[in-house]
């Protein structure tokens, strides 16, 4: 008997249909083809038309079936009866309707908005993509800039960001695979985990390592990229900037290899800067100077052939010594030799020469190579970094260090270097609509195309005394920011006037309490909040502190018509086509489950500023005459949906037509792809604007009593060290970091029972992984039960894996697990709580991109043995 | 020193890329006529301002930092100070819209017509991550 025939007394299927839409299951948001037979979801695939994921799914995105269906959702609205908030209280949960719901709601923001609408913050999950203007359209028609992205902003973001974008005008970079010989990842697993375009990155990067490409890992931990590497170089965890400086010192003062030509025509190498560490500027029109080797004297940069620009040599003008951004660089690398660089990270001076002599040599300076009938300078290697390097109070420096790799050859944004995620967009050929280029500022350096929100990376917004509860408009350098939750958030509210408090939150599926640091700093301040809105698919840890639940629709049930866009988050970079798929709903929502689109556009008609939420659509949405909103009309989010997408692809392209077809595409030009020679904007080696942003910063901020040290304000990069590199407390000789697990979503897909299968069959995936020979050496066996303690004295515990794959003082903990709610039975209890070890305030914050500080110096025990 | 990065790019390839289609172009009045806005504030904007709808009459050949300046002169320095840093530049989260039409350059003229010109002003969300 064939066991999988369909019996002959069931009846006939009425439905098969396989829906085109996109997965949820993380941020890369792939496509995906649901099919759905009779109502019911019986398979996720990848959908082979699309560019995102061509195809392909990982393990999280099959999985989503088991999410959906999940009996632990949330089906209906729900008050807490209990006004008491605590990590262990129980808030009560009782069920009411929408309408008394949005009622509660409404009222409570209705009197907000005409208090002070900066009291609300809105805070949104990283993991979903499509809340991302729905929530800022919100925000701001509401009147707040007090928006947060929780743990997964902050803890991602801040550094890896910052100077993608800066350099790369994009939100992260990739190797080119399809040209790429030689490409090192510090502390990146772009094609081999999740992230940015993950699934068709895996293809691009299994394609590329098949072709030969080598691929050097520098990580602590031998891990999903350096699984499948060449060669995987162990590295102290949070030292990544004294191994890119070391090589860089190697290849400009030992080698003499750079790309002389890229330096003088992208970047402010031959810009000439004084002893005050500035430029020398124009007296009238303040434009930069360089030095103009054919007729021998200073002009503005934007009067002088590349070609004659100076990279060296001591010139004076106007009275005042200077000399080229570029000279300053290579004197500045001298001290970076391979001996200290092997101090600092633990890589052999041996190793950090023959890094460097291998990626300079690959880079080839100087070759071409047709690309689709266009001549492109052609430099086969690239450095990349993300969450790894980022992580840590020294991130701009990290991360700086390693892209300089790439512009000392030229290695940017070429064919077979480092590129951004899509800078650059011609538009769509037949409505020009959704193009972008970067373009320069007045001194010629590189403002972004496109970005996620407004707080462009460069050139940074003047620091003024702060009116935003995070802090940023006086950090400007920094995105999320740590200091609306921070154990010190009120100290520095008041040391800098902050005239209002938050009192109000809506959230959308972020889980702060287990996202951000330890449990009891957030749950401090959650505490602190009169009323909290939480827009959910099941019960977290944060829901003790939430006043009403809303029930969600998950991905499946939902609509978003740009899931993939803006294209520098999550659209494959490099040659192919561009691709924009939309979320369309493939089953209805269960109970009283509602999209939180269309909740907060109600809220909106009930609070009266339905007006201003249309005109924030226009404006993020950058809709125009005939698809703009008008006035008060209340459009459901069908219609936005629509009008967006005729906006951009024109009448015969609404929401009706993406529902049949899913996606739509075009090919991608070179000129696009590899846009660096076809742009006017240079980019920085020599970071001149971060010393006056710093001292204005310190200006505000010294007389107030705190202290900007500004030492990570310096045109020039060096290794900082994190707090857990200064740590010299007798038995704390670990460094505790977490990492991406490939098979689950930061704490989200912890209560999905396939992934947790898959995870518990990894030795992996719940445990805390350490150095085999270290453990031997301190009595520990595989397996054992132990206490990690912090040198502040917080405590997490865990089972250990011994192995050779990680560095001697490291310890690795995947993922973010340990959760303890009961509304999640198949996550609770799984894996290690590690972000219980971090503190949340300024000691542990970056003071230039205020990031937080994730590593930390910690101890190991035996669990039987703790007090 | 190799191939010269500015020698490299074929300049004809640049301009192979779809030009956008131009922007539709109001009815001129090239008299001397004064110019009537009807300038909206959306958002945080409308939480400042007693007013957020407000006429104004503009001279002839006035651009659009002409009317911010205008609409400083009337709502106060606070208000604009808001949309416009210190040396004068429009902040870049502040979204202008002339007609329904995105403004970067506050150098665009504006133009007599029949009807008022809208403009509408908004400023967006800052800070982002992930």
């Amino acid at each position: 008997m064939n066991l999988y025939s369909p019996r002959s007394d069931m009846p006939p299927i009425q439905e098969d249909a396989w829906v085109p839409s996109t997965c949820s299951l993380c941020y890369g948001t792939c496509s995906i083809l649901a099919h759905r037979v009779d109502g019911v979801v019986v398979k996720i695939e990848g959908n082979p038309d699309s560019e995102v994921g061509k195809g392909r799914l990982c393990g999280k995105g099959v999985s989503g079936i088991m999410t959906h269906y999940d009996p632990n959702r949330l089906r209906y609205p729900m008050r807490r009866t209990n006004p008491k908030k605590g990590l262990n209280e129980d808030p009560g949960w009782k069920r009411i309707s929408w309408d008394e719901a949005l009622d509660e709601i409404g009222e409570v923001l209705r009197k907000l908005r005409a208090d002070d609408p900066r009291k609300l913050v809105v805070q949104r999950t990283t993991t979903v993509t499509a809340c991302r203007v729905p929530f800022h359209a919100f925000a701001t028609a509401f009147g707040t800039p007090n928006f947060s992205v929780s743990g997964g902003g902050q803890h991602c973001g801040n550094g890896a960001h910052l100077i993608s974008g800066m350099m790369h005008a994009s939100w992260s970079v990739v190797p080119d695979f399809e040209y790429c010989n030689y490409s090192i990842f510090f502390g990146a697993s772009k094609g081999h985990s999740a992230g940015h375009a993950s699934c068709s990155n895996m293809g691009k990067a299994a394609d590329a390592r098949a072709r030969g490409m080598k691929m050097v890992v520098v990580d602590p931990l031998c891990n999903f990229a350096a699984a499948k590497a060449t060669e995987w170089v162990p590295l102290r965890v949070g030292t990544d900037a004294a191994l890119a400086l070391g090589m860089c010192n190697v290849m400009v003062n030992e080698l003499g290899i750079y790309d002389g030509p890229y330096l003088q025509a992208k970047t402010n190498a031959p810009y000439l800067v004084g002893p005050d560490k500035l430029y020398v500027r124009h007296p009238e029109s303040k434009t930069p100077l360089v030095w103009d080797t054919r007729t021998n004297g200073a002009r503005p940069f934007n009067e002088v052939p590349a070609a004659d620009m100076a990279l060296e040599g001591e010139f004076t003008v106007g009275g005042i010594s200077c000399h080229p951004a570029f000279q300053s660089l290579r004197e500045h690398l001298r001290k970076f030799t391979p001996d200290w660089a092997e101090k600092i990270s633990g890589v052999s001076a041996a190793t950090v020469r023959r890094l460097a002599k291998e990626f300079a040599t690959e880079a080839r300076i100087g070759s071409t190579i047709v690309v689709d009938g266009v001549a492109l300078p052609y430099r086969p290697v690239a450095a990349i970094a993300f969450r790894g390097a980022q992580g840590h109070k020294n991130s701009v420096y990290n991360f700086f260090s390693v892209t300089l790799l790439n512009h000392l050859v030229g290695a940017a944004d070429v064919v077979g270097g480092c590129l951004g995620f899509n800078p650059t967009s011609h538009g769509y050929p037949e409505t020009g609509m959704v193009r972008y280029l970067p373009n320069a500022d007045p001194d010629g350096l590189m403002i972004v195309g496109s970005w996620m929100g407004y707080h462009y990376p460069y050139p940074p917004a003047q620091p003024r005394l702060p009116q935003n509860l995070g802090l940023q408009d006086l950090f400007t350098i920094g995105m999320t920011s740590p200091f609306l939750d921070s154990t010190d958030r009120e100290e520095m509210w008041e040391k800098f006037d902050v005239p209002y408090r938050p009192e109000v939150m809506i959230n959308c599926g972020a889980n702060l309490v287990m996202s951000i640091a330890n449990k009891d700093a957030v749950a401090a301040s959650l505490s602190k909040y009169k009323f909290i809105v939480s827009f959910d698919l099941f019960l977290t840890e944060t829901s003790n502190f939430v006043d009403i639940i809303l029930p969600d629709c998950d991905y499946l049930q939902s609509l978003d018509a740009r899931s993939n866009y803006p294209f520098i988050f999550s659209l494959p970079a490099g040659m192919g086509e561009w691709c924009w798929p939309i979320r369309q709903p493939v089953l209805p929502p269960e109970g009283d489950q509602r999209q939180f689109a269309d909740v907060l556009l109600e809220l909106a008609d009930r609070v009266g500023f339905r007006a201003d939420l249309n005109a924030a659509y226009n404006a993020w949405l950058d809709l125009r005459p005939p698809y703009r909103l008008v006035g008060d009309e209340s459009y459901s989010y069908e219609r936005i949906c629509d009008a967006e997408l005729k906006n951009n692809f024109g009448t015969e392209r609404g929401l009706e037509w993406f529902k049949e077809h899913g996606l739509i595409k075009w090919k991608k030009k070179p000129e696009e792809v590899y846009w660096r020679p076809f742009v006017d904007a240079r980019v920085p080696v020599y970071l001149e604007f971060l010393k006056p942003i710093g001292d204005k910063i310190a200006a505000i901020a010294e007389p107030r009593g705190l202290k900007i040290p500004l030492e990570y304000y310096e045109p020039l990069p060096d290794f900082l060290p994190c707090r857990s590199h200064c740590c010299d407390k007798p038995g704390f000789d670990f460094y505790g970091f977490y990492y991406r697990d490939v098979v689950h979503t930061n704490s989200f897909t912890m209560e999905n029972p396939w992934l947790d299968e898959t995870a518990r069959l990894d030795p992996f995936s719940y445990a805390i992984a350490m150095n085999r020979s270290e453990g031997v050496k301190r009595g520990f066996a595989d397996g054992q039960a132990v206490w990690v303690e912090s040198e502040t004295g917080r405590k997490v515990k865990g089972r250990l894996k011994l192995t050779e794959g990680i560095h001697p003082e490291g310890l690795g903990f995947a993922a973010m697990c340990g959760h303890w709610t009961d509304g999640q039975p198949v996550a609770k209890g799984k894996g290690v709580f590690y972000n219980d070890l971090l503190e949340l305030d300024w000691e542990h914050t970056s003071p230039i991109n205020i990031n937080l500080d994730l590593c930390v110096k910690v101890r190991v025990v035996p669990a039987e043995s703790a007090s | 020193m190799g191939v010269r990065w500015d020698a490299v790019v074929d300049p004809a390839a640049v301009g192979r890329h779809q030009p956008r289609p131009p922007l539709p172009q109001p009815v001129i009045d090239r008299s001397s006529r004064r110019i009537r806005v009807c300038v909206r504030l959306f958002g945080a904007l409308a939480a400042l301002s007693a007013e957020r709808s407000l006429r104004l009459e503009l001279p002839a050949a006035t651009t659009i930092a002409g009317a911010l300046a205008a609409l400083g002169e009337r709502l106060g320095g606070t208000l604009l100070a808001q949309l416009l840093d210190e040396r004068g530049q429009k902040r870049r989260h502040c979204r202008l819209f002339v007609g329904g039409y995105p403004v970067e350059d506050l150098r665009m003229p504006l133009h007599a017509t029949d009807d008022p010109t809208e403009i509408d002003i908004i400023l967006l969300i800052a800070p982002e991550g992930g």
